[in-house]
């Protein structure tokens, strides 16, 4: 399990509808590697955004387990829910969702500081990850004053920010053009890499597709793995 | 620390929306207090006489409806005198005096023992002196009257000189003019109207209510008896009311609108990690900070509308009430915000997934 940091076991999920209860997750099982970035496809309503929140503590399950790092998150309370999201679980959003009042370097200092580090570090640990973001000559600008493919930069140095083992990122080139949704996807997998985390790429955008070690297809309420693009996706990254 | 930074920088960012608050802050805040001012004004240029008065119990009689003027005590001067030097015997009286010019003037007067605790100190001029000298109020000089001056009460037609002037000496809008009670009494056949006792003394008291016929009250309920004080200050004290009441609404209205709107945010905030108290807390920093400064602003707006106010509007910056009603505001504020938090409690982290804004 060691080196599985998010683990999620027979997971099913419903949602009233009206009077009909109707199953969007059935018995899910899967599980992410250190350093491996995983890419889940599937039509719209199929439940990918509802197996993110889960996966990320957002959500809770009808019956199942969540192993993060190693621990059933699934009885927490809202409280212990909200610290392991601080600690263990990076978000990308769809829409960048920075705060708006917040300089692009306090963003980062924001989560950094729920988390208790200390100041003496931090300037310089917020410098890093916006340098390794490109966003280092924009760290004093409103989210209103940068581009939707530097808000995206700017949200992905601040998923990264607490160095959590799991980020989990939900559409996130969605608003995004071709060339620079590309950027986006491949600076998530590098720093996935490089820090060694787990990820999971909810995408409807097939250039996603070759920066990810795994692609899962959400069907019937299950992720089921799409062994041949696998093999086509591991020859264009190598 | 956290809280109070976070929130101060979402002020910083939405300058114009919190200034606006700042504003309706400051406007009702000082509206509280200039009433306050102005109610404590005319409490103390009706009431001043007795409000300064260095006394804590009146006897008068039970059928006057705690008004001096109409009491009436039968009590034998021995009696009195025996009591303690803390009882003070005194007559009080509407009166007219009519100077040489015969200018009339609307005074009350107020017949004391010269030289006991309920002569005030004049500030100009000398205490009483013989029988026919008299102290006034010092609001006369403003109506020509010298040290010196001699006038003619209208009904008794006794001649009295003004000896010395007292500040703060006033009882039902009218000014007062203290004369020696043994003159007064030659002319009014012994009558006195109530008793004052320097410091409450139950032993005293029982004393004489055995020797007497009446009741004994304190000094605000005989400061309420005086003719139209109780009027005014209701009416002012209604105002006042009504403005808390007023502010209750609003403020809860625009903090409520306030977290509607930053709804989402703070869903953002919690799937970030941050906790529901964390942003309650930081809500309610932001709040503390608007109020503490709008309603400082208005504390210091107040004193100086206080200076610049005309003499004839009388108004008196009371620090103690003043403070009171900036704490009841404070309250205000902090209840209406917290209120608000529902809409904190209720944002959902799950609303940043998979959603656009
Ligand atoms: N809170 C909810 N109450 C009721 N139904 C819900 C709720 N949340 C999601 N659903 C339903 O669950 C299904 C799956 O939703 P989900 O958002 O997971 O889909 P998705 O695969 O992410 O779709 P998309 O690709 O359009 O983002 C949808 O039919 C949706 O209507
Ligand atoms: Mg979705």
């Amino acid at each position: 399990m060691g080196n599985f940091p998010l683990v999620l076991n027979q997971i099913n999920k419903s949602f009233n509808d009206g009077d009909k209860s109707i199953k969007i997750l059935k018995d899910l099982s899967f599980s992410v590697k250190k350093g491996e970035l995983a890419a889940v496809i599937g039509p719209s309503g199929s439940g990918k955004s509802t197996f993110l929140s889960i996966a990320g503590a957002l959500l809770t399950p009808d019956d199942g387990n969540i192993f993060i790092n190693g621990k059933d998150v699934s009885g927490l309370s809202d409280f212990q829910k909200a610290d392991v999201r601080l600690h263990s679980i990076g978000y990308i959003f769809q829409t960048s969702n920075l705060v708006p009042y917040l300089k692009v370097e306090e963003q980062l200092g924001l989560v950094l500081k729920m988390a208790n580090h200390n100041t003496e570090e931090k300037s310089d640990h917020v410098r890093i990850l916006l340098i390794s973001v490109g966003m280092e000559h924009r760290s004093s600008h409103y989210p209103h004053q940068l581009s939707g493919g530097e808000k995206q930069r700017v949200a992905i140095a601040r998923a990264f920010a607490n160095d959590p083992d799991i980020i989990l990122a939900d559409e996130p080139t969605a608003s995004l053009d071709s060339n620079r949704s590309a950027a986006i996807t491949g600076l998530i997998s590098r720093i996935v890499k490089k820090k060694n985390k787990a990820g999971i790429i909810v995408t409807h955008d097939e250039g996603v597709l070759p920066f990810c070690d795994r692609i899962y297809a959400m069907q019937d309420g299950q992720l089921l793995e799409q062994t041949t693009k696998r093999g086509t996706n591991n020859e264009s990254v190598q | 620390m956290e809280m109070f930074s976070l929130s101060f920088k979402e002020m910083r960012f939405f300058k114009v929306r919190y200034l606006l608050i700042s504003f309706i802050l400051f406007f009702i805040a000082a509206l509280v207090f200039i009433i306050n001012g102005l109610a404590n004004g005319l409490s103390m240029d009706n009431a001043s006489s007795f409000k300064t008065m260095d006394a804590e119990a009146f006897f008068i009689s039970s059928d006057a409806e705690l008004r001096l003027d109409r009491s009436n005590i039968e009590i034998g001067k021995t009696q009195i005198e025996s009591s303690s030097a803390k009882i003070q015997p005194a007559a009080i009286q509407m009166a007219s005096l009519k100077g040489d010019d015969n200018q009339k003037l609307d005074v009350t007067f107020l017949a004391i023992n010269p030289g006991s605790y309920l002569e005030p100190i004049a500030i100009e001029g000398e205490a009483l002196n013989g029988n026919n000298s008299m102290v006034v109020d010092s609001s006369l000089k403003n109506e020509g009257l010298k040290i010196g001056d001699v006038l003619e009460d209208e009904r008794t037609g006794a001649i009295f000189k003004v000896s010395g002037f007292a500040e703060h000496q006033t009882y039902s809008h009218t000014p007062v003019v203290f004369i020696s009670l043994d003159f007064w009494s030659g002319l009014t056949n012994g009558k006195v109207s109530f008793l004052a006792l320097q410091e409450k003394d139950q032993l005293i008291q029982d004393k004489i209510t055995k020797a007497a016929d009446g009741i004994w009250a304190e000094k605000e309920k005989v400061i309420s008896g005086i003719p139209g004080y109780e009027a005014e200050q209701n009416s002012l004290f209604m105002m006042l009311s009504f403005l808390i009441v007023i502010a209750v609404f609003v403020l809860a209205a625009f903090f409520y609108i306030m977290t509607i709107q930053k709804k989402g945010q703070m869903g953002i905030l919690k799937a970030i990690g941050a906790k529901t108290g964390f942003l309650i807390k930081s809500t309610l920093a932001q709040v503390l900070m608007l109020t503490v400064i709008s309603i400082g602003a208005a504390i210091g707006f107040t004193w100086l509308a206080g200076l610049l106010l005309p003499p004839n509007i009388p108004f008196v910056f009371d620090i103690v009430q003043i403070i009171k009603y900036a704490a009841i505001l404070c309250m205000v504020s902090l209840f209406g915000s917290l209120i608000s938090s529902i809409n904190i409690i209720k944002a959902d982290p799950i609303q940043a997934m998979g959603r656009v804004e």
